[in-house]
């Protein structure tokens, strides 16, 4: 290190509250997610049953994360998505419970019904199949992963294979959503705030 | 480092003084000099620096364990008590004239800042991109770097720029440009703080980067372009050599750089890339050529670091272009050929390094 003696205590209290604030900031956004966003709950669909647990947390599959559109019915916005870039998903509930994706598109859609949610996220893969001829996007919400206490995740992961979960989901106005805990058997499972 | 060659130096003006070359007084002068200048690396700030990594691994499969017993609040205090805490033992050791451990202080700081980090990301399972989480890190740690002027925390900072490029690429099929905004302010920060192994480690960084390109450009196959590029730094690092000697010392390294990375993206050409027996005679013929004219270059202008590089180089290639023909439809004689042809370059060389190092060039 060198650095002048009268700017040593400055410089290193700076530096220290710099980190401390983009923590604090880190913090702050998701708390205000959690709080303010509209919260809906969106049936889980576990990826592979036997390899759900990798390490210390769950891997989350959604109904709306791969999304499946017939080259007939595609609009020029789903044809404008691109691999590694944002796309906003239009949910709309279906009558039987649950959400399906309505619109796809590159921006954030102009108009939305008042049951609608808009869920913003990252197109992982893009791929065109035969017969029918359709496009299928993967695409990640940042809500796949729910961390768990190390050693509990076998028991959570037994429950999930033989009963129905649901992941409860914070999402905000500009469509960033934030996973806030599990439906598991009825039984709601959340964090408690931090503070 | 610095000891070796205090202790070299030493032993060198016991000899000077007793052929007489040096007085007394300027062995004297000179002893004092070399022994007060310097950072000296000794045990205990190398120890520091150990210490300050394992503390970070440490702090990261804290987290990583999701210990249920200490409430999360807790977890976070208690990380961020040490990121302050760091920074506190810091200016202290800074006080008292202990540089390298206060470095080493700065470092734990940053290693718990990073394990703040995650352990944010695991409380609210942000999931999204593990790199958006090593980006915030690097940013924070870069500007504890730059602010404290601590190589350590910097030299941290490049590894963790590395790590957000190769988390990005991994997920994605794209080159990650981005990567020179982070890599350029490391480098710029290493050469304010003269810091030489920092701006080898800056040379090594966008060396593997040049060379990731070629595997990720043009559906991974533009190894032809990381050769192109090598060959081009080599020649301007000589260029700049030539015009400008002054600044030799930033010249040579590059060179060695660029010979590497030349050298890969004409292997790759060669023996991954599986091109007809024609071309692959053709791109021997110029690696070897090329190979034979840095080791030649590398004599006559002392570039240890270059010629060490081509020297092993020329030993894969050889035995790599041995690999594949003998056996193939090539047959021995022509790697026989090859190999004839470039001793007899090699003797050539040989012959102008004797000429030159009788003018004062570097033994072989």
């Amino acid at each position: 290190m060198i650095v002048d003696r009268k700017w040593l205590w400055p410089l290193l209290g700076g530096v220290a509250l710099l980190q401390s604030a983009a923590l604090f900031d880190m913090i702050y956004e998701r708390h205000r997610l959690l709080k303010t966003g509209r919260e809906i709950t969106l049936a889980v669909r576990p990826l592979d049953p036997r390899d759900i647990f990798r390490g210390d947390y769950v891997t989350l599959g959604y109904d709306v994360s791969t999304i499946t559109k017939p080259d007939a019915e595609m609009d020029q916005e789903y044809k404008d998505v691109a691999v590694d870039g944002n796309v906003y998903v239009t949910l709309s509930p279906k009558p039987e419970g649950g959400w399906t994706a309505s619109h796809v598109g590159r921006v954030y859609p102009a108009h939305i019904d008042p049951g609608e949610i808009v869920l913003k996220g990252r197109v992982l893969t893009s791929w065109k199949s035969e017969n029918p001829a359709s496009t299928t996007l993967s695409v990640r919400y940042g809500i796949e992963q729910y961390f768990v206490p190390e050693g509990t995740g076998r028991a959570l992961e037994a429950k999930v294979r033989d009963h129905k979960i649901e992941a409860i989901v914070a999402v905000s106005s500009d469509g960033t959503s934030a996973l806030k805990g599990l439906v598991v058997d009825g039984e709601r499972h959340e964090d408690p705030p931090l503070l | 480092m610095w000891s070796l060659y205090k202790k070299r130096l030493l032993r060198d003006l016991d000899r000077w003084q007793s052929n007489g070359w040096v007085s007394e007084q300027g062995r004297v002068a000179i002893a004092d000099e070399i022994l007060s200048s310097g950072r000296s690396l000794n045990l205990a700030s190398a120890l520091g620096i150990l210490a300050s990594v394992l503390f970070g691994f440490a702090a990261i499969s804290f987290v990583a364990a999701h210990w249920d017993d200490m409430p999360r609040l807790a977890r976070l205090l208690l990380l961020l008590t040490c990121v302050w805490a760091g920074y506190g033992a810091a200016g202290w050791l800074e006080r008292r004239g202990h540089s390298m451990l206060a470095d080493a202080a700065v470092l734990f700081s940053s290693g718990m800042f990073g394990a703040s980090i995650m352990l944010v990301s695991q409380m609210y399972h942000i999931a999204g991109d593990p790199a958006d989480g090593v980006l915030l890190w690097w940013i924070g740690t870069f500007v504890a770097g730059a602010t404290l002027r601590s190589n350590p925390t910097l030299a941290l900072t490049l590894i963790l720029v590395c790590t957000w490029s190769f988390l990005k690429t991994s997920t994605s099929s794209y080159v990650h440009w981005p990567f020179l905004i982070g890599w350029g302010l490391v480098t710029v920060a290493f050469a304010w703080q003269r810091w030489w192994p920092g701006l080898h480690l800056s040379a090594l960084a966008l060396s593997l980067f040049i060379i990731s390109l070629g595997y990720q450009l043009g559906s991974g196959h533009s190894h032809d372009l990381v050769a192109v590029i090598g060959v081009l730094a080599a020649v301007g690092a000589v260029a700049v050599e030539k015009f400008r000697p002054d600044l030799d010392h930033v010249a040579a390294p590059l060179f060695a750089y660029a010979v590497a990375v030349a050298f890969e993206g004409l292997f790759v050409l060669q023996f991954f890339e599986n091109p007809v027996s024609g071309r692959l005679i053709i791109l021997a013929v110029v690696t070897l050529v090329l190979l034979v004219a840095v080791i030649a270059y590398a004599m006559s202008a002392g570039n240890r670091g270059a010629l060490w590089i081509a020297y092993i180089a020329f030993s894969i290639e050889v035995l790599a272009l041995y690999g594949v023909t003998v056996g193939s439809i090539l047959g021995t004689s022509v790697f026989f050929l090859i190999a004839a042809l470039i001793v007899a370059a090699l003797s050539y060389a040989a012959l102008q390094l004797a000429r030159r190092s009788s003018n004062g060039g570097l033994p072989a």
